[in-house]
């Protein structure tokens, strides 16, 4: 039979690749190589054109409070694949994406998250929320 | 961080990249010598990405899944066609989506 | 298939056991929201292949085409003479990103020496080695990118794998059986709530006939 203990190391693994510590798009932008350490000590790198991708939608007085990478936040309890974006300033760029007005709390459905992935592949991450 | 690059191939391959300037470069003649080579790069630590023709691949398929088995992870291996265009019709990637998918999946050409 | 049901009917396992189940399903829901997650990113990866596999094919059979011109023109033995004397510095940049616990690499070939500094002497070469090792160069960054996402979808069709079986195990096997336990414990509790009951009838009655 399966132990608890490799149940709960599982579960507490499912989220080892968040950062410890997000850094903003403007700090991003002016590092060499930007990146972020997580959780697990590995480093996530992020890719220059999607920063810039970011720098268009972005207006200048946000550049420094919009912190990356954005967390989708898969939540069980919302059902299969439906997710939430935190912050406020994170919402908006995500609203602006997908071309719909979209605020902090909305819910993020399936297919947008595959928009939303495909188009943010490193300045996006996954958090698991039961 | 910045790695090399090595090809393995026939002649022509090999003399267009070198022009390219790949650091590591091999002729493919006979099986005991590429092998040879092929595990001396995917020790060394300065090699960032191998390309391989299909062809050596094919005919070398067993040595080379067990150098891929063991490899580093910083350490990139392409498979790329030869001046004649060969491919193999079973190609490793669409492999692996039959086993983990559990389907044999047709991509649309069309989209993306 | 009769397994023989080891656990003892006790009060104390069945609240093992029903917490044991809690924590079962909740693992089984999470990994199957990261299956979910993985089979999305696994087809974007492939979506992202297969359009740039073509056009890498497509400027590596154009670097051909313009070596073979080149090795006409020039002569075999020239081109080789060239390409021994050619600066071999074209590098990679290999770094990492997660996409949920897997580590991806990201590749970008730089090529960093100008037309003046590819090494090969100037005065016996012809314009068609020039135009091979740019053809080759456009090549090798094409390929450099195909071969990161080749990479990443072997990573995450590693983990797609795993996560899949694990998330079977729990589905098909280990809740099953913790429901199945739960079961027994329950039935073996009640009957022997129900024997205790007519025992102490029984009891009851015997008192009743001595009196």
């Amino acid at each position: 039979m399966i132990s608890e203990k490799f149940l709960e190391h599982e579960i507490a693994n499912l989220n080892v690749h968040l950062t410890q510590k997000k850094i903003s798009l403007k700090e991003a932008m002016l590092s060499e190589k930007p990146h972020v350490q997580t959780k697990g000590g590995g480093k996530h790198f992020f890719k220059r054109d999607e920063l810039d991708f970011l720098k268009e939608i972005v207006s200048d007085e946000d550049l420094d409070k919009l912190l990356l990478p954005i967390t989708i936040m898969m939540q069980l309890k919302l059902g299969r694949g439906s997710a939430r974006i935190s912050g406020i300033i994170e919402a908006n760029v995500i609203g602006k994406i997908l071309g719909k007005p979209f605020s902090e709390g909305d819910i993020l459905y399936r297919p947008e998250v595959v928009t939303i992935r495909a188009k943010l592949p490193t300045t996006t991450e996954y958090l698991f929320l039961p | 961080m910045s790695y090399k690059i090595a090809a393995i191939g026939d002649l022509d391959t090999v003399v267009g990249f070198g022009l390219a300037g790949v650091a590591q470069t091999h002729v493919h003649r006979n099986a005991d010598e590429t092998v040879a080579k092929l595990t001396e790069i995917f020790s060394d630590p300065e090699i960032g990405l191998v390309l391989i023709t299909h062809r050596v691949s094919e005919e070398l398929k067993k040595e080379i899944r067990k150098l891929m088995s063991e490899k580093r992870h910083t350490l990139l291996v392409l498979r790329i066609p030869d001046k004649t265009g060969f491919t193999p019709k079973e190609d490793e990637l669409k492999e692996i989506i039959k086993r983990t998918v559990g389907a044999d999946i047709v991509l649309n050409k069309e989209r993306s | 298939m009769a397994k023989i049901i080891t656990v003892a009917p006790t009060r104390m396992e069945l609240i093992k056991l029903r917490k044991r189940v809690a924590l079962a399903q909740k693992g089984h829901d999470l990994l199957r929201e990261k299956m979910d997650a993985l089979i999305l990113e696994f087809f974007n990866i492939l979506n992202k292949i297969n359009a740039h596999r073509s056009k890498s094919v497509e400027q590596l059979m154009n670097a051909h085409k313009a070596l073979s011109k080149c090795l006409a023109v020039v002569g075999t033995v020239e081109t080789i003479q060239a390409m021994r004397e050619s600066k071999r510095e074209s590098k990679v940049d290999v770094s990492t990103r997660f996409i949920m616990g897997v580590q991806v690499p990201i590749a970008e070939a730089k090529i960093e020496r100008g037309i003046l500094e590819r090494g090969y002497s100037f005065y016996n070469t012809a314009s068609a080695i020039d135009r091979a090792t740019k053809e080759f160069e456009l090549a090798l960054l094409s390929l450099s990118e195909l071969a990161e996402l080749e990479a990443a979808a072997y990573e995450l069709a590693h983990e797609l794998d795993k996560t899949k079986r694990r998330v079977n195990a729990l589905e098909f096997i280990i809740i099953p059986t913790i429901r199945k336990n739960l079961k027994f414990i329950v039935m073996r509790l009640d009957e022997m709530e129900r024997e205790n009951f007519t025992r102490l009838k029984r009891i009851k009655a015997i008192l009743e006939e001595r009196k």
